[in-house]
Formats: C-alpha cells, structure tokens, sequence
C-alpha cells in the first residue's frame, strides 16, 4: 500500500513541475500574477510529493518490506534502523529520489523567498528549475522506478552494501554532496533568466553570487567528507584517488569556484561578463556530467556492465541543456560586452583572470583525464584506465600557481599596479616565505614539495595578514577603537572580503596538510604473531590476540580482529578488524585511526591466519591529515561568513525601499 | 515582450589586451603540455580475458595486464593464496593473487590484475588494481542478486 503511494506521489509530482513550467512560461509572458502563483503553488505540492515518495521508501525500508526491489536489494531484516534510512540514498533508484526532494526542495526555497521579488526574472528562474525537476521525476517515472514491485516476496533482503553500512559517515557526506549538486540549478535558473530577459545587471549578479555560495558550501564540506569517509572506511590509508566518482564532484567545484572569483570582476569592473555566464551554465553542465558518469556505468565499465537506462536520459538532458544554454548566450552576447577596459597586467582583474584561466585548465585536464579511457575505447578498442600519478603531474602545478595567486590577488589593486606597490606589497610576504623555505630546511625538511607549498603557504597568509592589520590600524586610528574591536568591526563590516580571506587561510591550510601527508609519511606492512612487537617511528605496537565473534549490533556481520597495545606518544589499547558481511565475499576492512593534532597514527588488518593466529598489519603515520578536514571546514566556515546577511545593510535597504 | 534594451556602452580600446592574451596563453599552452606529453605513458592498458587467451601460447611467461569483472562465488582464500576468476562476460581466466588487493576488492567489482599467465592457465598476479567502486552501477548479469535473495527467479 506505501509503496503503491510513493509511486502515485512521483507520478501527480511529474505532473506537478510540467504543469508548473507551463504556467511560469505563460506567466512570464502575460505578466499575469494569478497563474504565475499557481505555478509557485504547484512547485510546493511537487516538493510535498516527493517528500511523500521518500517518507514511502524510508517506511518500506524500515519495515523490510522486500515486495520493493529496491528495498529487497538493499535491506535485510537484520539492518540496524540508522542504515535503514541512509539506504534511501545508497543505492541506484534511491538516491536519484533524494536528489530530486533535494532539487525540489531548493526550488521551492528560492521560488519562496523571492516571491515578491525580481519579478521579471522569477518567471524564468520557476520556469528553468520546474523544467529541472521535471527531469528528475521522469528518470523515476520511466527508466529508475524506486517502488518497482517483486514477486514471490522474499523473506530476508540482500542487504546494503557492506563499504555503505560500515561507516556512520554514509549518513553525512552524500546528503552534503547532493545539497551542493542538486543547488548549483539555481545560479543556473537565474543565468537562464536573466539571459531570457536580458537583465544581465549587478543585481542579478548580487543574487547569483549568493546563490552560488550556498551550494558551494555544501560542495565543499560534501567532498572534504567524502575524502574523510573514503580514509576512516576504505582501509588504504589515503585520501584521495582520482578516481571517476571523485572527479565528478570536484569538476562542477572548481568551476563554480572560477564563477566566486570572476563574478567579482564582473560585478566591480564590469568586464569579463560574458566569461562569468558561461561559468554559471558550465558549473551546471558538469553537474549532469558527473551523475551521467557516475551512475551510467560509461567510465568504470570494464565490458558492458550497464543495464540502465538512465545514461541515455542523462546524455540527452546534457545535450538539451548545453545547446539550449549556448544558443542563449550567443544570442545575448551584444547585452554581455564588457563595460570597461581590461586592467593591466599586473592589477587585481588579471590576477582574477589568471585564477579563472588555471581553475579552468584544472578543470579540462581532470575531465580530459577522467574521459580519455573512454575516448580510447571508442577510437581504438583498447582498454585503458589513467592513473593516479598522471592526475598528481599535471594538477599539482595548477595548484601550485592557483595557492600562489591566492596571495598575489587580494594586494593588488583594480586597474593596475605600479612597480612601487608591488615591492611595497611583496617584499615582506616574499622574505618571510623564503625564510620559512630556509627554516624548515634547516630543521630537516628535504623534498621540495613541503618546502615550496611551506614557503607559498606563508608569502599568502603574510599577504593577508598584512591587509588586516592596515585596515584594522587605520579603523582603530580614526575611530579611537582598540585592534581586536577594530579588526572584528573591519571584518563584519566587510563580510565578503574578510570571509573570503578566511576561505583562503582555510586553503593554505589544506594545501600544507596535502603537502606533508602526501610526502613525509611512513607505510609498513608486517606479519606479526601473537604477542610479538613492531616499533614503527615513536610508537611500539604490540599485537596481543586475535578475536573473532559476531558484531553486537548486527549479528550476521562477522568480525575477526587483531587487538593491539600500542606504546609510544599515544598509549592504550585498540583494535583494527576486518568483518564479513552475509553480501560480501570478502572481508571489509574496518582501520582503526589514532588521530592527534601533529599526526594519525593508522592500522589496518590486511589478512590473517586462524590456525597460526597470525596477523598482517599495514601501519600508516600520516601526518597533519586531520589539518585537511580542518581546513576544509575553515574554507566553509569563510564562505559562510561571507554570505551572512550583514544586518545593518539589510536595515538600510528595507528603509529606502519603505520610503 | 516589452523589455527595457540596456544602453550598450562603446567598445573597449583593444591595446591592453595583448599583454594579458598573451599571459594567458602561456598558461594554456604549459597546460595543455602538461596534459598531453604525459598521458599517453599514464595509460595502463589491459588486455580482456578474451583477447588474452586469443594471443595464444605465445602468451605464457610475458608480463601482461589483465581486465575484468571478479565472478559471484568464486573468491576464495586471503592473500597470498587468493584466487577468484575475472571475466568479460564470454570468457574466464582464474587468477592466484600473490598480494592483497587495493580498496574495496570484492565480487562483482572490476578489477585488473598485472601478472602473467601461467602454462596451467591460472594467471599468476603480483598485483590486484581494484577499479572503482561501482557501488551506483545497476547489476548486470551475475552481478546482483547474489546468495541471500534473489527477487524474481
């Protein structure tokens, strides 16, 4: 009977965003406010729907109603409840159901809040993101039905996927990433729009902007907690692989991140219009990419391992989208001429322009990267897959040089710059790099990668450091305030600004922790026996027993696992283990990770021998990997300051338009 | 449609450009060099099953890579006395794997082995590159249902 309702509920939904984009499109022309509020309406009921059509699934899974394929592949009656309710995305049709009450959800967030404004835009903004939605309602109403029904019903399930269910982590990073995915529709509807009605102003740049940092604050906590879950979960020791499914969620960031920093220029110097467009429509685009990608099975199928058909939905919406959007942005490209001159090449807009170039380059190297395998077999039949260390070779120095841009923009001003103020600006911020250079050298440090990033990563927060202090010296000079109430007035004053400093500062961080973890690690693998000791840098672990029994909270889960003592820095006892699931033919490993401020100390059970009571360790010491999600969240933190409604603007713009 | 037209202001002077073109095809050009110079020895190429039995006897004792799906039901044994059977779909090779595979090795997952084939026909792996994760991936035949439930047969 649920899933009966769930499937009605994705149906009338369907029909919900048809109709709703009709009538925004209607409304749009006639201008009339009765039907342009029916579509509104229509939007809310098609969010309520799937909100229904999720609750359904969350109860047929909860409940183990196996008479749902779905549920049946991916529930078993022995499912603890949390897995229960994050199995609504852990899977195919599942998670293309949360996505679309994710994308319905922000549509009818932004349709909401702007109800009584922008409205010439609005019609067109409903119109593009009802077409959006409808989309996603379709793929669930033909080709990834959720609530498809089986006969006979079985009595137990499949269960989830034994990686999905080891892990409270699942509970987290997809449902950040797909905010982030699902919300980058929105800077794209008001880019649709704005094209339509040939607003390209400063205020549809305003709104945009905005509604860029929202998703992409999500993006970014998405994918810093998806490299976390793949290092606590996968037992490798790592991070970050380059592997499709990852590319996928960094591509639509990059550019989206290219968009933050041209729509500036854009928005002050009114130059590089056209360019900033482009990005909003590009980051969108390369949302679909990745879910084509990534749930069409094109990249990682060795042989024809796809039987969805959701990848020919998907090329084809791509298609629509980018022809549809590049005809627009043709047409409107007398309206999108640049306002101004460029700067010269040294000033604040060519360091932006730099920035968009290299970010951009990042972006067509990992995507030409991520699809070359595929071009490959297409051309040539022959089965290839790119390798880490190609991505590492050729990203690096893009990285490299954005890191370096990030101190030099900030201090240069618009327009140009003269040779006195870039040696006023950078003489400081270059000695105190190299002198870091020449410190960490002289306390040991020898490859050049910790070294160079040491010395970039201090020339940029010197750079930014210096800024504040002028700012706050001179506020605190000419308003007798003390420096702390001057540089936190300077800050909340200057929201953007400040936040953007802070994302930068969360980005040296980052860039320092990838630096040293990649380079300055140890890895050990050893075979130990019952009792025996391994020293490895300060630490000494002893191996005291193996133990094999049944996990309390899931007793058909079998975990086998070596118990250490470990001696050293941090002492204590813990345990790595590798469990098996009834799904799963081998073992899934479960590391265990002791983390402190300077490094992780991480063990993981490879294999071991039940009779010789033998067990193989890999011990990893990753230093600094904790200071990657710190700064992760540093660099959200930053943007969301910076798009914190400034109350004593918002104050002044109700004022003026009450009068 | 009654649209207010936005005044167009005039064009820029085109001078200042050249610097900045050509900065920025600098950049573009150490790019695309970057890109392009190296992927071709970053490739890892793999034979399939298929192709590899195809090659002949001529095959046994040479250092290949070999592709493929990880059967249902054929893992057996922890590394180094791993074996299980990759295949394409129409032909299968078993595989005795020396080391521990990477990741998230597991039954119906893609996977390429480097080793070489042996005179018996089990291809002897010294290493086991498990490819992505195909946890969003519909089964394909074999791939899914697997022992606890198998919904409609």
């Amino acid at each position: 009977m649920i899933p009966t309702l769930g499937h009605l509920a994705v149906v009338i939904g369907l029909a919900a965003t048809v109709y709703a984009a009709g009538a925004f499109i209607l409304g749009g022309r006639s201008g009339d406010a009765a039907v342009l509020a029916s579509a509104r309406r229509a939007m809310y009921a098609a969010f309520a729907l799937v909100a229904f059509a999720c609750f359904a699934m969350v109860v047929s899974l909860l409940s183990h109603d196996f008479s749902v394929l779905y549920v049946a592949r991916n529930n078993a009656t022995t499912t603890p409840p949390f897995y229960s309710v994050i199995s609504l995305w852990a899977a195919l049709e599942g998670s293309i159901l949360f996505w679309t009450l994710l994308a319905s959800g922000w549509a009818s967030l932004v349709l909401y809040r702007y109800r009584a404004r922008l409205p010439a835009l609005m019609p067109w903004v409903g119109a593009t993101l009802a077409l959006g939605t409808a989309f996603f309602f379709a793929v669930m109403a033909w080709p990834s039905d959720p609530f498809v029904r089986v006969t006979p019903i079985g009595l137990e399930g499949n269960g989830p996927n034994a990686l999905l269910q080891n892990h409270p982590f699942m509970g987290l990073h997809p449902p950040l990433l797909y905010l982030g995915y699902t919300g980058m529709a929105i800077p794209f509807a008001f880019g649709m729009a704005a094209l339509i009605t040939r607003r390209t102003d400063e205020e549809w740049l305003a709104v945009v902007r905005r509604w860029t940092l929202v998703p992409w604050i999500f993006l970014t906590a998405g994918i810093v907690a998806g490299a976390w879950w793949s290092y606590a979960v996968l037992g490798w020791g790592g991070y970050w692989a380059w592997d499709p499914v990852e590319n996928a969620a960094l591509l639509p960031w990059l550019t989206a991140t290219a968009f933050i920093h041209s729509s500036m220029v854009a928005e002050r110097r009114g130059t590089l219009r056209t360019w900033t467009h482009a990005l909003v429509i590009a980051t969108f685009v390369l949302t679909l990419v990745g879910t084509f990608l990534t749930r069409s099975g094109v990249v990682n199928s060795v042989h024809a391992f796809t039987t969805s058909g959701i990848g020919a939905w998907f090329a084809s919406a791509i298609l629509v989208t980018l022809g549809v959007a590049l005809a627009l942005l043709v047409w409107r490209l007398p309206d999108l001429r640049d306002r101004r001159p460029p700067g010269a090449v040294v000033s604040r807009e060519s360091a932006f322009v730099f920035n968009n170039v290299l970010f951009l380059g990042v972006t067509f190297a990992i995507l030409f990267g991520t699809l070359y395998p595929v071009l490959v077999e297409a051309t040539t039949g022959a089965k290839a897959s790119v390798g880490a260390p190609w991505f590492n070779r050729v990203n690096a120095p893009i990285f490299v040089a954005l890191l370096f841009l990030t101190g030099v923009g900030p201090a240069l001003p618009w327009g140009g710059a003269s040779w006195a103020t870039v040696r006023e600006r950078f003489a400081v911020p270059i000695l105190s790099g190299v002198g870091v250079v020449v410190a960490a050298w002289a306390l040991g440090v020898r490859d050049a990668a910790p070294l160079g990033i040491f010395g970039l990563a201090t020339f940029v927060l010197v750079v930014m450091g210096d800024e504040v202090v002028r700012g706050a010296h001179s506020r605190a000079r000419s308003r007798g305030e003390t420096a702390p109430l001057a540089v936190l007035r300077l800050a909340t004053r200057n929201r953007r600004r400040y936040g953007g400093y802070l994302a930068h500062v969360g980005i040296c961080v980052m860039a320092v922790a990838i630096a040293v973890s990649a380079t300055l690690g140890i890895d050990r693998t050893a075979t130990l026996a019952e009792g025996e000791t391994l020293s490895i840098g300060p630490y000494t672990l002893t191996y005291d027993k193996l133990v094999t029994e049944p996990l309390a909270s899931d007793p058909r889960v079998i975990e086998t696992r070596a118990e250490l003592t470990l001696a050293g820095p941090q002492s204590g006892h813990m345990a790595t283990a590798l469990r098996d699931y009834p799904n799963s033919a081998t073992a899934i490993a479960t590391p265990v990770v002791r983390t402190a401020l300077g490094e992780d100390l991480y063990v993981t059970l490879l294999g071991y021998n039940p009779d010789a009571r033998t067990a193989t360790l890999r011990i990893f010491i990753n230093p600094l990997v904790m200071w990657i999600w710190t700064g992760g969240a540093i660099v959200a933190f930053g943007a969301l300051f910076a798009i914190w409604p400034d109350r004593r603007r918002t104050a002044v713009a109700a004022a003026v338009a009450g009068a | 449609m009654t649209l207010a037209r936005p005044v167009l202001p005039p064009l820029p002077p085109r001078g200042r450009r050249w610097g900045l073109l050509i900065g920025v095809a600098i950049v573009v050009a150490v790019i695309a060099y970057l890109a392009f110079s190296s992927v071709g020895n970053a490739l890892v190429y793999y034979l399939t099953p298929t192709e590899l039995l195809a090659r002949g006897p001529a095959e046994v004792g040479k250092t290949e890579r070999l592709g493929g799906l990880v059967k249902v039901g054929t893992i057996s044994g922890e590394a180094p006395e791993l074996t299980f059977v990759l295949t394409d779909g129409t032909t299968e090779i078993s595989v005795h794997a020396a080391t521990a595979p990477t990741r998230s090795f597991r039954e119906g997952i893609g996977a390429v082995v480097e080793g070489e084939l042996g005179a018996d026909g089990v291809f002897e792996a010294s290493q086991v590159i498990v490819k992505h994760d195909e946890n969003y991936v519909a089964p394909s035949q074999g791939g899914l249902p697997t022992r606890a439930f198998d919904p409609g047969s």
